[in-house]
């Protein structure tokens, strides 16, 4: 059997996903043995457009963006959401917060008019995605995973509970119930609570968890000596494009 | 029973024998009002007086994660693997041990579970007697304030630097001698024993249920239809937290992974909970309890129902860990069952 052929793209982000793929490392070289790589700009020169397995990274932010991801979508047999802009629009939708004449000056100066741009978004709100890899970075070893799995015909899966789960198994102390607060209530988990773990909280980069109670986590997150002001900015840093950022 | 007493002195040198061949565990603090069982290092200030260890001690018998076979992918063969380092949890309160004690019952029945079984049988549970009770704790009056069994020695604190150590195992009595001569107890010793266990047992029935626990499985099996159920449950967030610090829920889940080259594999299990969404999904995902309102309910009839029926005991030791652990605040069995109790009172 012919190796699947696999591709990496990027649109709106800082190829930070592709980064953490290169970081795999040792590791990297006996997972792409099993694949050719076709295109992969981080690391090798070279492109086809013949591919089975696009993974894309980054989030769609400009017209012109919708007619390359259709292109690849074509051409592609699986499509993977790489990464959070990708998978659920990220911090890139910050933007979409500010009205579009402010965010285009801020960006582009007095040459705004030259460049098109408009809302940020995930893949999925322009083409059918068939698996994320959700994170801001990518966890690589998930990756890998999810790698191995689309190679063994599997389908790939990630945790589709919140990073409460993760923290508990690391045996962490709550960030509640040490008065601060914590996106881990919502976000979908498979980061193994790297960051409560290291003693920061959750900032929701893996995206909501399939079912979040958001109207719960409103009320939980409001608590004496949390400003209002602070659970929007931090529901709108990684959910600017969910139906938890207000 | 043998009771020996043993002075405070006395532990250093204890700690450091046993921990040359086993992994010791003591109470330690970790913030102020949070203290766990950490690792024993030389010079580590102990927490006589910690409320609850934080994490339950199953983590130690269940791990988060544990590898159970690996496999090839290209022979389809298959070997078990086990893991039963030796242990020592010092400082297990009599709650935690009956938790234990629930564990060994559940996982060694039908087809016992021999990661579990052998993980037990390499692990010295070393209880003790509580000096201060959680906020959030009611064990008292759920049976579980004592302990008839599970642990190797028993330590009750009866001064600044003495202890009574009743001897549950030959086990325990060895390690205990590893320190030197045994002094037995005094009838004073045992005495002061008494009142110590009689004083944190006052001050543990100050909060707790208001009926015979005895009568939970009758008054849940009043209670399916009850409104409580979706009061409550509006604010279930589904983060599983109350199942996965419970010393006595043990649900996990199997996963398997390949290796880079996909020539070997292992099969894994990871703790999983009766609170998360997808834990009653099934093949063509259908989900046997899809709301949130069926999953809280189940959580309280295992608790106060499923596991009496089996073992004649609740399967809630009152450690008031959910309780702690809930965000949303939600997941409290002392309310829900006094509060079943309040609306069904006029039927006892």
């Amino acid at each position: 059997m012919a190796k699947p052929r696999i591709a990496f793209f990027d649109f709106a982000g800082c190829e930070g996903d592709q980064l953490q793929i290169a970081n795999l490392e040792e590791r990297l070289l006996d997972i792409l043995g099993h694949v050719e790589v076709v295109s992969f700009r981080e690391v090798a020169t070279g492109h086809s457009d013949d591919y089975d397995v696009a993974f894309i990274e980054g989030s769609i932010t400009r017209p012109e963006d919708e007619i390359r991801l259709k292109e690849i979508r074509k051409n592609a047999k699986v499509l993977v959401a790489l990464g959070a802009c990708a998978a659920i629009g990220g911090i890139n939708c910050l933007k979409n917060f500010l009205a579009e004449n402010v965010y285009r000056e801020e960006v582009y100066g007095n040459s705004a008019r030259w460049f098109s741009t408009y809302a940020a978004r995930p893949l999925k709100s322009v083409v059918t995605v068939d698996a994320e890899i959700p994170g801001c970075p990518i966890d690589p070893a998930e990756f890998a995973r999810i790698t191995k799995e689309l190679l063994l015909g599997r389908t790939p899966w990630i945790p589709d509970f919140p990073v409460c789960v993760e923290c508990k198994q690391a045996g962490n102390v709550c960030r509640y119930e040490m008065g601060r607060m914590c996106l881990g209530i919502i976000t979908r988990a498979g980061c193994k609570a790297a960051c409560v773990s290291q003693g920061a909280h959750c900032w929701g980069c893996r995206g909501l968890v399939p079912g979040a109670n958001l109207d719960a986590a409103r009320i939980v997150m409001d608590r004496p000596g949390t400003s209002r002001k602070a659970i929007q900015d931090l529901l709108r840093f990684f959910l600017g494009d969910t139906g938890a950022a207000l | 029973m043998t009771t020996y007493t043993v002075y405070k002195e006395q532990l250093p040198g204890l700690f450091e024998k046993w921990s040359q061949q086993h992994a010791l565990h003591v109470p330690a603090k970790l913030r102020e009002g949070f203290y766990d069982l950490v690792p024993w290092k030389k010079g580590l200030e102990i927490a006589w007086d910690f409320d609850v260890a934080y994490n339950s001690p199953k983590r130690f018998l269940l791990p988060p994660r544990e590898t159970l076979i690996t496999f090839n992918l290209k022979t389809c063969e298959a070997a078990p693997v086990f893991e039963a380092p030796p242990q020592i949890l010092f400082g297990v309160h009599p709650y935690d041990v009956k938790a234990i004690n629930q564990l060994d019952q559940l996982l060694e029945s039908g087809a016992p579970d021999q990661n579990y079984v052998r993980r037990r049988a390499a692990t010295v549970i070393m209880a003790f007697e509580p000096l201060t009770v959680s906020p959030a704790a009611f064990w008292a009056t759920v049976g579980a304030a004592t302990a008839a069994h599970g642990y190797d020695l028993y330590w009750t604190k009866i001064g600044p630097a003495a202890f009574t150590v009743e001897v549950g195992s030959v086990r325990g009595e060895e390690l205990l001698a590893m320190g030197g001569p045994l002094l037995l107890s005094t009838a004073g010793d045992k005495e002061g024993a008494r009142r110590a266990k009689a004083r944190i047992l006052f001050k543990a029935r100050r909060s707790g249920l208001r009926y015979n626990w005895e009568e939970t499985p009758r008054l849940l099996a009043k209670c399916w239809d009850s409104p409580l159920w979706r009061r409550y449950s509006q604010m279930c967030l589904a983060c599983g937290s109350c199942n996965l610090v419970c010393p006595t829920c043990y649900c996990f889940d199997i996963r398997e992974e390949a290796d880079d080259l996909l020539e070997e594999g292992i099969r894994y299990r990871e703790w999983d909970g009766c609170m998360l969404e997808s834990f009653a999904k099934v093949a063509g995902n259908h989900n046997f309890r899809p709301k949130a309102q069926d999953r809280y309910r189940h959580r309280y009839f295992r608790k106060g129902k499923y596991i009496y029926d089996k073992i004649g005991e609740l399967g809630c030791v009152g450690c008031g860990r959910c309780v702690r652990a809930c965000t949303a605040g939600i997941a409290n069995p002392l309310k829900v069952f006094n509060e079943l109790w309040e609306e069904t009172v006029h039927e006892h």
